[in-house]
């Protein structure tokens, strides 16, 4: 089997990032993320690909916070669309765990199919690699397994790295995975090495009959006292790696502008907010009741598998000590 | 659930610049507008009853509006109601000045289905817009649907939208009832005076072989809604069209979501049946 | 902590009984002792979920504002800073002061759970220190202002030095060096809005970056647009912030912002002082920022 010997990483991450931006899992001053190799300093940041995962998922790469869509010219009675702005450049995801190439994928059911191919998304995901980093020791907050994710084989991903001590086992698992290994051949060597042991999940969460459970309990009395904690600020859905809902909003100078589009939140009061001031979603228990639905429920119905991909980052960060797996028990629990 | 046939371009977002070529003021805060292409020839897509388009004043935004349906689609028209940011900057144009349009989004209303039904249009304020393109293609299609019943009602006499086709050209055509009502008294007005949901009552246009179709306020919608129950009309005898907040209207940014639905992709055209489904959020 | 607890859980089983309170806010635990949550206990058969340890750091003032418009009656339980937050609100008139029954806890200073809780999640590389929470290391005011009753024993301040030294530190750097320090901390800014939520002082309906007629501040996320947010948030908190510091405590990027808080209770004291925010309750009383003295300084006009 192909390896990639640990002491050769930053040169295979060199030699990548040659023709390709390659995002990599950093500790970046206080932040966690993924930020580009190229970003990287020594001394002052660490690579975190032997560490359960990073506070920012990498969905940045794909769907990036602010991203320009097409300039405006208007002057008068005239007005021009004078360019737009798609971005094919080939980009590199090197170490997603399995949980954040579930999020990815599920990004890529909503903006690639039904219909519609978002030509922004799409340019982006055209050209971008994802390399994953196969997860052997799950965290206390982990419940991939239950949302449809396989932490040791993840689908979706082009190369899948395995840490075997000093070596990372690597396995093309797609064409442009296999372009990839190609590009460093040179760099990785022929042995035989042994993939670690999974060791058992800390939680044990039963996702089956959720989703359908769900459906009859839009007006259950279980949500308001279970919403009550929440603040509505919007952190879960920052670091999730699968939340994706966007806001379109213009930029002018003068004569000429742009519109982009930024990550939005259904957590914030004005997200369904009509012209006319009418919000069906005003209150916060009802925001809240939004989002856990689309995650267990919604996303299931319409693309056959949960939203939620089970990585426990939301369990983190809220600060409000809000868990999706005990609202996952409440259901269950419920009458 | 559908899949869509998209006429638009490969980029699904980005708008086509058209010309507005007249604007008419319909009440004191709806206006229509005629768009076409900037070349003069035509329009960038064809839509059928009850589909919608983005409008985009460019240097500010972008709404989702109702298309009126025509059967010689030599120009897009819009009637647009004055209610946001976007819709009040548009209302200060001129014509002659571009606009954006992207389109068409939605999944019009069932006019195959419908055929042979009785039509029972029920339309409070600017929810009259959606059901004029409905109305004109049975008019244009007359031998295909069998009594039409068109209810209509507005705040104030001047709040009336669309006064040349109620109070004359629709009474006129044959098999038609059109009844039109406002909230309250006034002085030049010596028609009916009511709220469309008790005036409906009153009517009581009979539900054999009927198809009611409600387009309005949302408060309005559930008190027809009710009545029509009342009245006897089934869950599949009722159609209506639904309004979220849109960004996108490709389905794509999440928030015009009522349960697993994308109001601007799988509707906003919904026979009651399938509203029974979907969570009460509308 | 177990005495405080139990003392709440008394009163709040008095007041139910006694009709004095319709709802009680204090923090419940739901599993390890970090994982602490606001908690909102609506009968006598709540009370014995309420527990109050080192990780109820959370200031339930702020879960105040989600009822405002109610009429019910409050019962809360409020540290040092947190009954700050009760005055402001007060002063500013969003709730009425018959609503609340205000239990107030002398606070021996807090841990932090989001920190226990992400040294346990397995994202860090490096376990951090998980002592007394930063915020709490420069308290200034552990005892309660305003309680209708009061308990736990009398706290010392734990600031050490001076108060303001990291700002005075700031201030000395010359215009370009602390520009540059401003825009590369707030550059990193994801803009989530978290420490608005989290922010007792932040109480308006319709919050300014919600505003789309006309939008103040763009959405995007740039240098520009997120010094806009801070600096209009910032100028916004002047005379209001009660320096709970909750809003660097739960930004998910660890922004200072603290430094830029502090900076504006300094210059309102100096200016237009004496005046801390939140520190007395002295009915029709008006913060500093919201009257117009003779004597305020007007040499920048």
């Amino acid at each position: 089997m192909k390896v990639l010997s640990k002491a050769k990483l930053e040169t295979v991450l060199n030699t990548l990032n040659e023709n390709t931006e390659v995002f990599v899992p950093m500790q970046k001053g206080v932040q966690s993320g993924y930020f580009t190799w190229k970003s990287f300093e020594n001394g002052k940041d660490e690579l975190m690909l032997d560490v359960l995962n990073v506070y920012h998922s990498p969905k940045n790469v794909v769907l990036p916070q602010t991203e320009k869509m097409y300039g405006i010219k208007s002057k008068g009675v005239e007005v021009n669309i004078d360019k737009t702005y798609e971005d094919n450049h080939p980009t590199l995801i090197f170490g997603a765990r399995g949980c954040d190439v579930k999020g990815i994928l599920a990004m890529d059911d909503v903006f690639l199919t039904r219909g519609y191919e978002d030509s922004f998304y799409k340019a982006r995901r055209s050209n971008n690699i994802i390399i994953a980093n196969a997860c052997y020791n799950p965290g206390p907050n982990c419940f991939c397994n239950a949302m449809e994710v396989n932490p040791v084989d993840p689908v979706g991903a082009d190369v899948i790295i395995r840490d075997a001590g000093d070596v990372y086992i690597w396995e093309a698992k797609s064409e442009k995975g296999e372009a990839i290994t190609a590009q460093i051949a040179s760099l990785l060597e022929e042995k035989d090495a042994k993939s670690p042991e999974s060791k058992p999940f800390k939680q044990n969460v039963d996702y089956t009959g959720v989703a359908e459970k769900l459906k009859g309990m839009f007006e259950h009395p279980f949500w308001n006292k279970i919403s009550e904690p929440c603040s509505n600020c919007g952190m879960c859905t920052y670091v999730c790696p699968s939340c994706y809902c966007f806001d379109i909003q213009v930029k002018m100078w003068g004569d000429e502008g742009y519109r982009f589009r930024a990550w939005d939140s259904c957590m914030y009061e004005e997200y369904s907010r009509e012209a006319g001031g009418g919000n069906p979603r005003g209150a916060g228990k009802e925001r809240f009741r939004n989002r856990f639905l689309h995650k267990l429920e919604f996303y299931k119905e319409r693309y056959g598998t949960p939203l939620c991909t089970g990585c426990g980052r939301c369990i983190v960060v809220c600060p409000n000590d809000i868990n999706i797996v005990k609202i996952i028990d409440a259901v269950k629990e419920a009458e | 659930m559908s899949d869509h046939k998209c006429t638009c371009s490969e980029q699904p977002l980005v708008p086509t610049v058209v010309e507005v070529i007249d604007i008419i003021d319909r009440t004191p805060d709806v206006k229509s507008f005629f768009v076409r292409n900037v070349d003069g020839n035509g329009v960038p897509f064809q839509v059928a009853p009850g589909q919608c388009a983005m409008i985009s004043h460019l240097p500010i935004g972008e709404s989702m509006i109702s298309c009126t349906w025509q059967e010689e689609q030599e120009h897009l028209e819009f009637a647009i109601k004055r209610v946001g940011l976007m819709t009040d900057e548009l209302h200060q144009i001129e014509v002659g000045q571009k606009i954006g349009v992207r389109g068409p989004y939605g999944n019009g209303f069932p006019t195959e289905a419908c055929k042979g039904k009785d039509m029972v249009f029920i339309a409070g304020g600017i929810g009259l817009a959606p059901l004029r393109s409905f109305i004109k293609y049975c008019f244009k299609h007359r031998e295909d649907y069998g009594k039409i019943t068109i209810l209509y009602g507005s705040r104030s006499k001047a709040d009336l939208c669309f006064k040349e086709e109620i109070l004359d050209l629709w009474p006129k055509e044959p098999n038609t009832e059109v009844f039109v009502t406002i909230d309250n008294a006034e002085a030049e007005w010596d028609g009916h005076v009511g709220f469309v949901p008790s005036y409906l009552e009153e009517l009581n246009p009979s539900s054999n072989g009927a198809i009611a179709v409600v387009c309005g306020p949302p408060i309005m919608i559930k008190f027809v809604l009710q009545s029509l129950e009342k009245m006897g009309y089934n869950d599949e005898q009722v159609i209506t069209t639904l309004e979220m907040r849109m960004k996108c209207g490709i389905g794509k940014c999440g928030r015009c979501n009522i349960g697993s639905e994308f109001i601007c992709l799988d509707g906003p055209v919904y026979y009651l049946k399938q509203l029974r489904d979907l969570p009460p959020e509308w | 902590m177990k005495e405080i607890t139990n003392k709440i859980q008394e009163i709040a089983t008095r007041l139910f009984n006694e009709g004095k309170a319709d709802v009680f806010l204090a923090w419940e635990k739901q599993g390890e002792d970090y994982q602490v949550k606001p908690y909102f206990a609506r009968s006598i058969d709540d009370v014995k979920n309420i527990v109050f340890n080192e990780y109820s750091i959370h200031n339930l003032s702020n879960a105040l504002l989600k009822l405002r418009d109610g009429h019910e009656k409050i019962g809360i339980v409020v540290k040092g800073c947190d009954s700050r937050g009760i005055v402001r609100l007060l002063e500013d008139l969003q709730i009425k002061r018959d609503r609340l029954y205000i239990v107030g806890v002398s606070c021996p200073g807090m841990k932090d759970p989001l920190v226990a809780g992400r040294n346990k999640s397995g994202f860090n590389k490096i376990q951090e220190e998980e002592g007394l929470a930063k915020k709490c290391q420069d308290c200034i005011q552990p005892n309660p202002v305003i309680y209708d009753e009061l308990v736990g024993s009398e706290q010392a301040a734990k600031l050490q030095g001076e108060r303001f030294a990291k700002i005075k530190a700031i201030e000395n750097m010359t215009a370009d060096e602390r520009y540059k320090f401003f825009e590369d901390t707030l550059s990193t800014c994801i803009r989530c809005y978290a420490c608005r939520q989290v922010c007792v002082a932040c109480n308006c309906r319709t919050c300014i970056f919600d505003e789309m007629k006309p939008q103040w501040v763009g959405r995007e996320n740039n240098a520009t647009d997120n010094m806009m947010y801070h600096i209009v948030k910032a100028s916004h908190m002047a005379g209001r912030c009660i320096e709970c510091g909750e809003c660097e405590r739960v930004c998910p990027v660890n922004i200072p912002l603290m430094l830029i808080n502090q900076k504006l209770i300094k210059d309102v004291n100096e200016f237009f002082g004496p005046y801390e925010a939140g520190m007395q309750y002295i009915e029709g009383a008006k913060p500093a920022m919201s009257m117009y003295k003779e004597k305020d300084p007007d040499n920048f006009l």
